[in-house]
């Protein structure tokens, strides 16, 4: 039988947005993992199978709860983990109480702070950040196995080994399933952010590779970070996270060229940037702002809305964005801060004050190998006009360019700064 | 749930440190001993007084000097009873010598029994004299090997000694994946996912036992099923 494509849409709408909310109902009532993802699967199968004659159920994430919650009161009595009587009896009337005692609207709390406790399950910082990532996008976000495998560029078995190992130590160890309490709620949720743009990062940065998977990795991240959002409103560092992802995904057509080259922010046909997601990012940025505790999320999101609301290179607001990155580099002092502040110096006008920032890292061990400072110290010595300096700052950022892309972008500068230099190499009038 | 805080020490302390030590670890015994968290702890002696066993072929081999050769030791032992993972860190970072060096924490596999036994060792007046058994697993095995039938073998070995009177406490630990290494910096608790060994090798059981003399726990090492195929440390207390 095929299904009808409507059909097919609310089921994949329904898994979207239902998975983390039926997935964490079930770990929070049997404390079992693996059961609750099995019945979760099971339920969008039986969507599969049932929506097309019975119709889309009025609501879905409802409909889709009960049937994982009956398998998984099945499987429980079928069980040949040897589970004591007690403790079966025990999980079935958690699961019971999924669908009745409450009123409706204290159960979709109920199941929002659910989700809540699986999202920092899932971050829980005595697990290695790859587990984590990969965890969250199983658990939380429903990815399959095989898709988080792909994105990460690992083999399958690798994938899952590494998620059954998360999923062992967060029962044999005793991480709770709860949202932290208040004394360390700060920096756990750090810690949850920290997931979610490295998540987002991974979908954005990377030009190459499977494309789809890639896109996948950015809509997820978004999406958990609107729901975490949505849920922990007053965290103002949840929304400038979350600003920050929209503002540089805004931009994510303009990014690359038709040949997969890089196309840099001045280089950037700003009509194809997104303004519904730019003015929804400057909106939140503002929103957190207001909650006047500024947190690096915010500030980098706030330099995004810069770059964003200027409608050409020429119209950008370098000394509020300098200004910005000052205040960056004293939350969280670090190199490549430091090289973004000396960039926005040069382009408010300075370049000089600029170039002499960029040289000045030079000696800093922690950037040897990162081959944007020799790239925006080529790009700085290109605007002053040292034409010959640049070419060998080219020469050395090429080797340390990470993808082909990136390569390629910085061959091409080469070239035309050759092509310049080779022009302007007789007698020069001072 | 209980779960061993392995003490992790690489060499003497600076003098300053030592001074700290030597402050804050009572305190911190004192409060956790107030707040009934902390069951039991003892520190050991310095590797070098470790012996390690190994049977092979029905013999006995017997090596003086720890099983692995690392910087980082386990220098003592606290075994405590919290209700997650999250109070067990918290636990743990309070733990003055995870300021320097750090702390693993680590899940017992079963319910681990604190019996009569336990508790006079813990007074410090068990009868005979008591040596910590550290069993290791992973690596290359002499044989092959499956760690569950190992495990269970365990057991019953344990079950033998309670029988004689010679087992204080002990039981398998969690993989070692279940573990996680406690450090804190610049007041900040940073958390490793692992146990502080990092390689093939992994502590699989811990194990205290009372004996006569030194020869007794290293016959008692020997009788441990794990000793066929991969090695036991014997390591005695530290006097207090």
């Amino acid at each position: 039988m095929t299904v009808k494509p409507d059909v097919r849409q609310a089921v994949d709408a329904a898994f979207r947005n239902e998975w983390g909310r039926v997935v964490a109902t079930l770990i929070h009532r049997t404390g079992d993992w693996d059961l609750a993802e099995e019945c979760a699967q099971e339920a969008f199968a039986e969507a599969l199978r049932r929506w097309p004659s019975d119709g889309v159920p009025h609501r879905p994430g409802a409909w889709l709860t009960t049937v994982a919650r009956n398998r998984a009161i099945d499987r429980l009595r079928r069980s040949e983990r040897g589970l004591q009587l007690h403790e079966q009896i025990g999980r079935e009337a958690m699961l019971d109480d999924i669908t009745g005692g409450s009123t409706p609207v204290a159960r979709a709390r109920e199941i929002e702070d659910d989700r809540l406790r699986l999202l920092f399950t899932c971050c829980h910082p005595a697990l290695s950040l790859e587990c984590r990532v990969a965890l969250t996008l199983r658990s939380v976000a429903g990815l399959s196995t095989a898709e988080i495998a792909r994105a990460f560029l690992v083999p399958e078995a690798t994938m899952a080994k590494r998620l059954t190992r998360s999923k062992a130590k967060i029962t044999a160890a005793g991480i709770p399933f709860r949202v932290p309490p208040a004394h360390v709620l700060p920096e756990r949720i750090d810690g949850v952010l920290a997931v979610l743009y490295l998540t987002f990062n991974e979908g954005y940065s990377a030009t190459s590779g499977a494309e789809l998977i890639r896109t996948r990795l950015c809509d997820e991240a978004i999406r958990l970070a609107r729901a975490l959002h949505e849920l922990m409103a007053d965290e103002p560092e949840v929304t400038g996270a979350l600003a920050l992802m929209l503002l540089h995904h805004s931009r994510r057509h303009a990014r690359v060229g038709p040949d997969g080259e890089l196309v840099t922010l001045e280089e950037q046909d700003r009509d194809r940037w997104d303004c519904a997601e730019i003015e929804e990012g400057q909106g939140l940025v503002e929103e957190a702002l207001h909650e006047s505790r500024v947190g690096p999320y915010q500030l980098q999101a706030a330099i995004a809305a810069c770059h964003a609301g200027a409608a050409a290179i020429h119209d950008t607001d370098w000394a509020e964005i300098a200004g910005l990155y000052a205040l960056l580099e004293d939350q969280c002092p670090s190199p490549v801060v430091r090289l973004n502040r000396a960039v926005a110096v040069a382009m408010g006008g300075d370049i000089d004050a600029g170039l002499a920032m960029v040289e000045a890292l030079t000696s800093d061990p922690r950037l040897e190998r990162y081959y944007l400072l020799e790239a925006t110290r080529a790009d700085l010595l290109r605007r002053s006009g040292a034409l010959g300096r640049a070419q060998a700052a080219y020469a050395r950022a090429i080797p340390l360019a990470p993808t082909d892309v990136e390569r390629r972008f910085l061959e091409r500068r080469l070239a035309e700064v050759r092509a310049t230099g080779a022009d302007e190499s007789g007698p020069r009038p001072s | 749930m209980r779960y061993l805080l392995t003490i992790v020490a690489d060499g003497m302390p600076e003098p300053e440190k030592l001074a700290v030590l030597q402050r804050e670890c009572p305190r911190w015994v004192h409060e956790m001993d107030g707040r009934g968290v902390r069951l039991l702890g003892r520190e050991l002696d310095p590797p070098e007084a470790t012996t390690t066993v190994r049977v092979r072929h029905g013999e006995t081999l017997v090596t003086d000097g720890p099983f692995a050769e690392t910087k980082e030791f386990m220098a003592g032992l606290d075994i405590i009873e919290c209700a997650n993972l999250d109070d067990a860190i918290e636990v743990a970072a309070s733990h003055p010598v995870s300021w320097y060096t750090a702390i693993e924490v680590r899940p017992f596999a079963g319910d681990l029994h604190l019996g009569e036994a336990a508790a006079a060792f813990a007074r410090g007046d068990a009868c005979g004299e008591p040596f910590l058994l550290v069993t290791w697993m992973g690596g290359t095995p002499a044989t092959p090997v499956h760690d569950q039938a190992v495990a269970d073998e365990g057991d019953g070995w344990r079950r033998d000694l309670d029988r004689r009177g010679l087992h204080v406490l002990g039981d398998a630990l969690g993989r070692p994946d279940t573990a996680t290494t406690v450090r804190v910096r610049d007041g900040s608790t940073l958390l490793a996912d692992g146990p502080f060994v990092q390689g093939e090798d992994f502590i699989a059981s811990i194990d205290v036992v009372r004996c006569q003399d030194r020869q007794e726990a290293v016959e008692l090492a020997a009788s441990h099923p794990v000793a066929r195929h991969h090695a036991i440390e014997v390591r005695p207390f530290c006097n207090e």
